[in-house]
């Protein structure tokens, strides 16, 4: 298997946030994780890319720092969860956070050059801002432009754009769509796709059921920490107990 | 008079304006406010002193050893010191405290608070329009000028450096991209030994050497890069110039007077942070801009 993530859990002080959570993503596939607020889906993909540990480090110490996480998350095999973050970006599992968090005080040619910070070659490094500028023809013409003084939709698109300069195998969004106009949603939906079609497996979160459902081959329905369906988008949607009660249809 | 001004002011703002960037660098990077660092700085006139005057080393070998021992004693501060603690802030500042004292009682011990100086390391003096004017003088102003030139071209060109202000500006964020983040914080403190170290051979001639020498700069520095706007970079450069000009007028114009320079600029600093209180560089973003 790919991605596979068994029995996680995660506390802060003692506060369940992650609860025996399982899930397992193949290579090749569009998985999303849908839920409600709360339920634990940033969380579960910062615990993955090795920001919940990293926390667990800064943080170690502090009245913050009761920060519990067990389980184990397998990519190609090997342990994730004792590595720090920066070692799991060099096995190329990325993960673009939530509201995308760009370098504010950064120009966008600056920010798509430190997500190439693992990419030796000077040659690669172009061909890698070249594809971004295909697929995100706005940040071309708003290169040198403070990535601060984006709008949202442009700051999502830097944002992925960032996690592609990092060469993706395994690519973590954190719900790409949030409070953006349906017009935009509709291009970064093209955007997610063509991603995919450049052969990386993509494993999203999102709120907006219809865009996960409509992207993705498999979903998982987070509630609480935990995953209380998966399937399908047609098998989940005529499920009506899940239906009614995590996804709102 | 106005030539003197200039001049004197070059020099000041010159080698402020490189402890300035070690200390915005270090803040700005690693998080840490460090009053140690101007402690490195005297450090390194010591460690000048030694080589020079006491063992009669030759000038080249001693400027390159005072650094490379000044960053690596920076370096050391920091891993033994203050990267475990770096998330309490007020540890960090009465650690630093702690060790700025420290280095000041050793140099007692063996130096005794006595005024020592070293030669120019340039020596004679040049005619400038008329005025003469101490080759030191312009060594100091020349070479300053020189390595915030090379800092800056290092930030802004190399890969390395763009991965450095990525850290400055979101740490977390910074590890998804394969940035070794406590790699970076290390190689800035570095840096930023090897700048005092800089610091002391361009102004250790023109100043005296003594164990209470951190003190001073320590006002000025923590002036230039507040009146900058803290932690940028390029505020606290422009920000030690206006410093080291407004005491060079203070000095030259109120000669009576010179002994309130400090006082003028911190003045200014606090005039400025009314008007602006993010400092003149600093940038204020809202906070989520959707
Ligand atoms: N650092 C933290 N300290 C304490 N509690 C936290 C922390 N981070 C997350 N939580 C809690 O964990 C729960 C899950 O949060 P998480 O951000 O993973 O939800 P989410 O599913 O991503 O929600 P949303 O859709 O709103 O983004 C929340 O109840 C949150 O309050
Ligand atoms: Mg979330």
């Amino acid at each position: 298997m790919y991605l596979d993530v068994k029995n996680l859990n995660l506390f802060y002080d003692r506060a369940m946030v992650l609860d025996e959570l399982s899930f397992h993503v193949n290579k090749g596939e569009t998985v999303s994780i849908v839920g409600p607020n709360g339920a634990g889906k940033t969380s579960a993909l910062r615990a993955i890319a090795g920001l919940v540990k990293w926390e667990q480090d800064i943080l170690k110490g502090t009245v913050m720092g009761k920060i519990t996480l067990t389980g184990s998350v397998l990519f190609k095999g090997e342990e994730l969860l004792k590595l720090p973050a920066y070692k799991i970006a060099e096995r190329k599992l990325i993960l673009c956070p939530e509201r995308g968090r760009p370098f504010r005080e950064r120009t966008v040619l600056e920010n798509l050059q430190a997500g190439a910070y693992m990419v030796k070659s000077k040659k690669v490094m172009q061909e890698l801002l070249n594809a971004a500028y295909e697929i995100f023809p706005i940040l071309k013409t708003r290169k040198n432009q403070v990535a601060g003084t984006l709008s949202g939709g442009e700051r999502c698109m830097l944002a992925m754009a960032r996690a592609l300069q990092s060469q993706p195998e395994l690519l973590l969004l954190d719900e790409p769509t949030v409070g953006l106009a349906p017009l935009v949603k509709e291009d970064l939906f093209a955007c997610v796709k063509k991603i995919h079609a450049m052969g990386v497996t993509i494993l999203l979160t999102e709120q907006d059921v219809s865009f996960a459902f409509e992207l993705s081959e498999r979903n998982y329905v987070l509630s609480r920490g935990k995953v209380v369906a998966e399937g399908t988008a047609s098998q989940l949607i005529s499920d009506d107990l899940v239906r009614k009660t995590y996804l709102g249809l | 008079m106005i030539e003197m001004i200039i001049i004197n002011g070059a020099v000041m703002g010159g080698v402020i304006s490189i402890l300035a960037t070690g200390f915005s660098l270090v803040f700005g990077v690693a998080k840490i406010l460090n009053l140690a660092y101007t402690a490195f700085y005297m450090v390194a006139s010591f460690l000048l002193y030694i080589m020079i005057i006491m063992y009669k080393l030759p000038l080249s070998l001693s400027f390159v050893t005072s650094i490379i021992i000044t960053a690596i004693l920076a370096m050391a501060s920091y891993k033994i010191c203050l990267d475990r603690i770096k998330e309490h802030e007020s540890a960090v500042l009465i650690i630093t405290v702690a060790l700025t004292i420290l280095f000041q009682e050793i140099l007692i011990l063996f130096f005794s608070a006595i005024n020592r100086t070293i030669p120019p390391l340039v020596g004679g003096s040049s005619e400038i329009l008329g005025v003469a004017i101490l080759n030191q003088q312009i060594f100091c102003v020349v070479v300053s000028i020189g390595i915030i030139a090379i800092i800056w071209l290092f930030l802004s060109k190399t890969k390395m450096g763009n991965a450095i202000m990525a850290v400055a500006e979101d740490r977390e964020v910074a590890n998804l991209m394969g940035i070794n983040v406590s790699r970076m914080c290390m190689i800035t403190v570095g840096i930023s030994g090897v700048l005092a170290g800089l610091a002391a051979v361009v102004v250790a001639p023109l100043q005296m050497i003594q164990p209470y020498m951190w003190m001073y700069p320590l006002v000025s520095v923590l002036c230039a890069v507040i009146l900058g706007g803290l932690g940028n970079i390029k505020g606290g450069i422009v920000g030690a110039y206006i410093l080291g000009f407004t005491e060079a007028c203070v000095v030259f114009l109120f000669p009576k007077f010179s002994f309130l320079r400090g006082a003028v600029s911190l003045s200014i600093m606090l005039i400025i942070l009314l008007i602006r209180p993010e400092g003149l560089f600093g940038i204020i973003f809202e906070e989520e801009r959707l």
